[in-house]
């Protein structure tokens, strides 16, 4: 395994959830989550201590030597905010390619049907991407897409416009249109634990304008959306994402994918990805 | 094996689409609205989503991921989201032979000029799975490893033979035309239970 991949920060639980020590797996290591008082921790198979972080409602480790502090997200401590701790949702596929679903628009009208698009509403126009050198992450900006319900708290059809970020290789946050408040962004992330290379545990988050909806409904709601996208991705192949041009067909809707695939390469992250083109 | 049976018609019908595994191959098996068949590697060139899990419209065959549109051709027609875009040529559907022949659909993974086995004057009773390799179903039932064996005995049974993967096959059982369906399909099942027992 390339060093470099043990040395991000990785989710492994809900801060409000964990509780008596419990067993998963990390990049195919077994790794112990646990907490003592208000203290919480992180073994790896070895007993030894695993650095730790909370943030962003959940836990997170790095079985490697930290390469810096994990990444922030400043308008997510906006007051006003509700702060969604959506719980996980278990995914049979590789963790780069439940990041890259995360950050498609093309895909709503047809597996989100009526919620986040609906024919003949289908259209991508385009949209910005680039890699921002200074902070090593993918950004996507003014991606523009029409949804029928756009969030719990949208009544009718809008035009949405979002701005997707790769903050880490497993980890991207949405930036996107906030229907009772226009000028300002509801967050909403995708963190993804990598169980091994073709078996993921996803943690969507959220910090979001709704003083509407309860916050079951906001879970609720999110916990749809990602069920449905786990149709998807249990059955796309090759269960790895291929980084090789030739496998796949990507198109001007496809900018994001295609630039978060040459990030990866560029920045040497393999772990669930597919090198050789068949 | 040039061709081998990979369905019956009744359980593909008008506007539907099944996943069928062929030797390892993962294949979609769909029937446009107006009655063809076609056989296609399960898999959409633009993501790899599985096209089995896609929808029929009229003569096409589209992809659930995206909406990508492929003709009976195999030919990208349309992509939603750019819907002024006349797609490439290049993206395609890989697809393989498919005939229909005595109420079974026949698809070939290599070219072949070979006729498409005859099953007689028999009709079509059920697909059945086998938990062994379709070579192990036929030296038990002390048959010759070929796209059908012809069985006899009271129904006068035929089974074409799927091969899926290394460890599993499906069976496309035909039998006399006065058999009553039921009665054979339970014989069917009788004889599965005695084939995997004795693995």
């Amino acid at each position: 395994m390339n060093q470099s991949i043990k040395d991000y920060w990785y989710p492994v639980g809900l801060l409000s959830a964990i509780d008596a020590p419990h067993q998963t797996l990390l990049l195919g290591a077994d790794i112990t989550v646990g907490r003592k008082g208000g203290t919480f921790w992180v073994k790896d198979a070895a007993g030894n201590a695993l650095p730790t972080i909370e943030r962003f409602g959940h836990l997170w480790t790095c079985p490697g030597t930290p390469n810096g502090d994990l990444f922030t997200i400043p308008e997510a401590d906006n007051p006003g905010r509700q702060l969604v701790d959506v719980g996980s949702v278990r995914v049979k596929c590789s963790p780069l390619r439940a990041v890259e679903n995360f950050l498609d628009i093309a895909h709503f009208p047809f597996v989100h049907t009526d919620i986040l698009g609906a024919e003949p509403h289908t259209e991508v126009e385009r949209y910005n991407v680039n890699i921002r050198e200074d902070a090593n992450e993918v950004w996507a900006t003014k991606v523009k897409f029409f949804q029928p319900q756009a969030a719990k708290s949208a009544e009718g059809g809008i035009t949405t416009e979002y701005m997707y970020r790769v903050a880490s290789p497993t980890c991207a946050v949405l930036y996107k249109t906030c229907p009772p408040r226009p000028g300002e962004w509801d967050v909403i992330t995708l963190f993804v634990q990598p169980l091994n290379e073709e078996w993921c545990e996803v943690w969507p988050w959220m910090a979001l304008y709704d003083d509407d909806s309860t916050m079951a409904e906001m879970v609720s709601f999110q916990q749809l959306i990602f069920m449905q996208d786990r149709s998807i991705l249990e059955n796309q192949i090759p269960a790895k994402l291929p980084l090789d041009p030739g496998m796949e067909a990507p198109t001007q809707a496809d900018l994001t994918s295609v630039v978060y695939r040459r990030w990866l390469k560029k920045i040497g992250y393999f772990y669930g990805a597919q090198l050789v083109a068949a | 094996m040039d061709w081998i049976a990979v369905g019956l018609c009744a359980d593909v019908p008008a506007r539907t689409v099944v996943p069928r595994r062929v030797l390892n191959t993962d294949l979609a098996i769909w029937c446009s609205t107006a009655g063809d068949f076609h056989a296609w590697g399960d898999r959409c060139p633009h993501r790899g989503m599985r096209l089995s899990h896609g929808f029929v419209r009229g003569e096409t065959l589209s992809c659930i991921y995206h909406g990508w549109t492929y003709d009976g051709d195999g030919a990208c027609v349309s992509i939603p989201a750019h819907p002024d875009l006349v797609p490439p040529k290049s993206i395609c559907a890989a697809q393989y032979a498919c005939q229909v022949a005595d109420e079974a659909i026949w698809v070939a993974l290599q070219p072949t000029q070979a006729p498409v086995p005859v099953l007689g004057a028999r009709r079509a009773i059920r697909s059945m799975d086998v938990a062994l390799p379709a070579q192990t179903v036929a030296a038990k039932l002390k048959q010759p490893f070929a796209p059908v064996i012809a069985l006899g005995g009271v129904h006068d049974i035929s089974l074409a033979l799927q091969p899926s993967s290394d460890a599993d096959c499906l069976l496309h059982a035909f039998a006399a035309p006065d058999q009553d369906r039921k009665t054979v399909s339970h014989a069917l099942e009788h004889m599965r239970n005695e084939l995997e027992a004795a693995a």
